[in-house]
């Protein structure tokens, strides 16, 4: 395993992307043409109406005081209330984060499980029918935009053989498993296609290597050659790509979520765009770059104990 | 005989109706999938629509708006205003109850009142900008206005005066009436109107029940609603909603995309309702004589405004935007808007009188316009397309810009911006909501037109102290004529509400005004 001091610099490492992130977003929807209280009052209210609601959400303060109080609060783990849904931001994103971290994992699950197999299949059968057949499915996978995907099973398995609900969540974990499986399939085609073609390489690469020849030579059995030799060493790229395909499946999210009616933070992200609520898109952003640096964390964790070369720079 | 069998056949038919009328089943539930989620359904806080479309569901008002548009007795039975317009007297029904059990007294009406006109609370305050003082003896409810305000009684029917429970919403946790607010509603709040809330699930799931105490009374003598439950479930893909509906998971998807109109309606298992509504889409346009970046503005000439509306064929933006579903604006505000005043359509196509409109203009030399619109809509990627090519012949240039729904609000407010699509639905049973939007300068710069008619903004001003509906009949008259001439707008044309519904549900409504009402709706399998 990785040593501890390894882990603390790594989390070290975090603190600074961490106020890169809040710096850049609080610009970043300041910058943004029109503002929460625009968008609140859908153009019905008078321009006195409009400035008593900036007056009361503290938006009429200079920038720089503004970011100051967003600092502040956000360090006393307060990130103030969202305008649009008139609640405390915290509170809107725990209710709404497991539903989201459950769409990724169960979507990630999925795509190892249909890339796994296949590319090892592929791999030892390499320009074969089969390996062929398997790459132009995929590549398929890879060409079509999720929401396309997600639209396209939703009519075909759920609206017309009626095997699954069209969108929606399910209230119990079993439920969600079932309520959930096309927009966490809709997103695993397209990222088990990328682990396949990526997997798929690197297990020629290695199948074709001097130590795994040399494996072989001194009579070890297959088995040991695939998990000690060949696995281990053509992981450490997909590994790589999987931490990747993670952070992009968190923007991913945004699309996926609204075309299955899902309540995650990715449709809630778009909804807070749209109505420029400021507080809750910041408290969104942080969590977002949370849950990324976990993951690249993690991915790091999983490398490093892959391979042991990477301990020690 | 030949006399006698349509008499017959009259007779027969309105047994048939007589019949069907007494055979309204109750009981059962409806799944009603919406386009957005609602926040905090308040009368008071209501700021969107998924909010405020669905605080009648919750909360009856004073007096309702009937059917026909017309106001009808609600909470109050009867209603009066005395000879000055100075003071409204009603009276409350007896034996009124709130879905607790507890009695609806004077206390509660003057108490919501009193938090409706309290500017600092809600964004509708403003309605209420008349009232003096509400006070309560008895059944008998007086208002006492500072002016006479002839849209006093609109408002008393307007989802901003629903009646709460004062002593239910005091007792709900928090310091302030917004935090007060949330945790009376977020526990399932006491209500005077139709239905309670069961449960919310924030951006997933509703679910009303009926209020066993609500007053009205059905066709079959026994309260309202017919229905025991109403689910709601948020889909904001148009695609997805309406799949739902397809599977059959719902019974009802609201905001059909005009374009899936017709295949819907073809459907044998669904009704394709097109509610009639106060709904229109235009376009205003910068009067100015300057452009925002200063240089001069060709549409501050209002020979130029008319020109171009000459030049939009209406009846070809109906077929391409809304599927035949729409129809051509008469007058600044809709048809079912009462005080409505236009016998026929606005600037019928004429490319002729638009190239004369254009000469007299001294730019028959053609000129460059920038049309602003939605980014992602399809509406408005086909309107501008299609003015682009009616334009053309005339020698504008037309330019799109693309942003998103906040940008075009601010670019409104700031006047920075030529031509740009827009769209409004009433939220008040009376005309002086919508005619001070888009013609009042001192409001809002009429709809950030910058259009500033003198004769026009006096007739508005003393439109809302008349006190005789004749008069304000005609003032109302004469304000749609100036409009329609000055052309401010792009008069483009008003839309229903399109809602799909099951065979097997009858009864539901979407008022003019946006409300979805299933008071009276029903299950019939």
């Amino acid at each position: 395993m990785p040593s501890l001091s390894y882990l603390v610099a790594r989390l070290l490492q975090i603190i600074p992307t961490f106020l890169l992130v809040m710096i850049f977003i609080f610009l970043l929807v300041r910058l943004l043409p029109g503002d929460p209280a625009i968008a609140m009052a859908e153009a019905k209210a008078t321009d006195a109406q409009l400035e008593q609601i900036r007056h009361n959400l503290g938006l009429d303060q200079p920038l720089p005081m503004q970011f100051l109080v967003f600092v502040k609060n956000t360090l006393t783990g307060d990130l103030g209330r969202s305008i649009m849904l008139k609640a405390p931001v915290t509170e809107v994103i725990l209710s709404r984060l497991p539903t989201t971290i459950f769409l990724a994992l169960y979507s990630v699950l999925l795509a190892i499980l249909l890339a796994g197999p296949l590319a090892f299949l592929a791999a030892s059968r390499v320009n074969s029918p089969v390996d062929v057949a398997i790459r132009g499915v995929f590549q398929v996978g890879l060409s079509m935009p999720v929401f396309y995907i997600g639209l396209l099973l939703l009519t075909v398995l759920a609206a017309q053989l009626r095997w699954f609900p069209v969108g929606g969540y399910g209230k119990s974990f079993l439920a969600n498993l079932y309520h959930l499986i096309l927009p966490a399939l809709s997103v695993a085609l397209y990222t088990s296609a990328i682990i396949l073609r990526n997997l798929r390489a690197s297990l020629i690469e290695v199948l074709d290597a001097d130590y795994v020849q040399f494996a072989r030579a001194k009579g070890l059995s297959p088995r040991i050659i695939m998990t000690r030799h060949v696995l281990r060493n053509a992981l450490v790229s997909t590994v790589t790509l999987l931490g990747l395909s993670i952070g992009n499946l968190m923007s991913g999210t945004l699309v996926t979520e609204t075309v299955f009616a899902i309540p995650g933070v990715g449709r809630l992200m778009l909804e807070a765009i749209f109505a420029r609520d400021y507080p809750l898109i910041q408290g969104l952003t942080l969590t977002f770059a949370v849950l990324v640096s976990v993951v690249f964390l993690l991915t790091d964790v999983v490398q490093s104990w892959l391979d042991p070369r990477l301990r020690q720079s | 005989m030949k006399r006698i069998l349509p008499i017959m056949l009259g007779a027969t038919l309105g047994l048939l109706a007589a019949t069907s009328a007494f055979a309204i089943e109750r009981g059962g539930a409806m799944t009603f999938a919406r386009y957005d989620d609602s926040t905090v359904i308040d009368p008071v806080y209501a700021d969107r629509n998924p909010d405020l479309w669905m605080v009648t569901g919750l909360y009856e008002t004073l007096l309702r708006n009937g059917p026909d548009g017309s106001i009808v007795p609600g909470l109050a039975e009867a209603h009066e205003v005395s000879a000055d317009g100075k003071t409204i007297t009603l009276t409350l029904r007896g034996g009124l109850k709130f879905s607790d059990g507890s009695d609806l007294t004077g206390a509660d009406v003057v108490f919501s009142l009193d938090r409706a006109r309290n500017a600092d609370l809600g964004p509708w305050a403003g309605l209420l900008g008349a009232v003096e003082k509400v006070a309560a003896d008895g059944n008998r409810i007086t208002v006492s206005l500072k002016n006479p305000d002839p849209t006093i009684i609109s408002i008393l029917a307007t989802f901003n005066t629903g009646i709460m429970p004062k002593a239910a919403f005091e007792k709900a946790a928090g310091a302030t009436d917004q935090e007060k607010a949330r945790a009376f509603f977020s526990a399932g709040p006491v209500t005077s109107g139709p239905f309670v809330m069961k449960s919310h699930v924030q951006g997933s799931s509703m679910s009303f029940e009926r209020n066993p105490n609500y007053w009205r009374q059905g066709e079959d003598g026994k309260p309202l609603p017919y229905l025991d439950r109403v689910e709601f479930l948020v889909i904001p893909d148009d695609a997805t909603r309406i799949l739902k509906l397809q599977a059959g998971e719902v019974d009802a998807a609201e905001f059909i995309p005009f374009a899936r109109v017709g295949e819907l309606g073809a459907d044998p298992n669904l009704k394709m309702e097109l509610f009639p509504s106060t709904r229109i889409v235009y376009a205003p346009i910068n009067t100015r004589e300057a452009k925002k970046d200063g240089s001069k503005n060709p549409l501050a000439d209002v020979k130029v405004r008319q020109a171009l509306n000459y030049a939009t064929d209406k009846s070809v933006l109906i077929k391409l935007v809304t599927f035949d579903t729409g129809k051509p604006m008469t007058s600044l505000m809709s048809a079912a808007t009462q005080l409505h005043y236009g016998p026929e359509p606005l600037y019928p196509y004429d490319p002729e009188k638009a190239k004369q409109l254009l000469s007299e203009a001294g730019l028959s030399g053609g000129f460059e316009v920038k049309l602003t619109t939605l980014a992602g809509s399809a509406d408005d990627a086909t309107l501008f397309t299609a003015l682009q090519q009616m334009w053309a012949p005339l020698g504008v240039n037309l330019k799109v810009e693309q942003v998103d729904n906040p940008t075009r609000g601010e670019k409104n407010r700031s006047g920075d911006f030529d031509i740009h699509s827009y769209g409004w639905a009433n939220d008040v049973n009376d005309p002086a909501q919508v005619t001070g939007w888009l013609g009042y300068y001192k409001q809002r710069q009429a709809v950030g037109t910058g259009w500033n008619n003198q004769e026009f903004n006096t007739l508005f001003e003393a439109s809302n102290v008349e006190t005789d509906p004749a008069k304000r009949k005609d003032e109302y008259k004469r304000m749609q004529e100036i409009y329609a001439a000055e052309a401010p707008l792009l008069f483009l044309f008003e839309t229903p509400f399109a809602v799909a519904v099951s065979k097997s549900i009858e009864g539901y409504v979407q008022t003019p005004l946006g409300a979805n009402d299933f008071s009276e709706a029903w299950r019939a399998d």
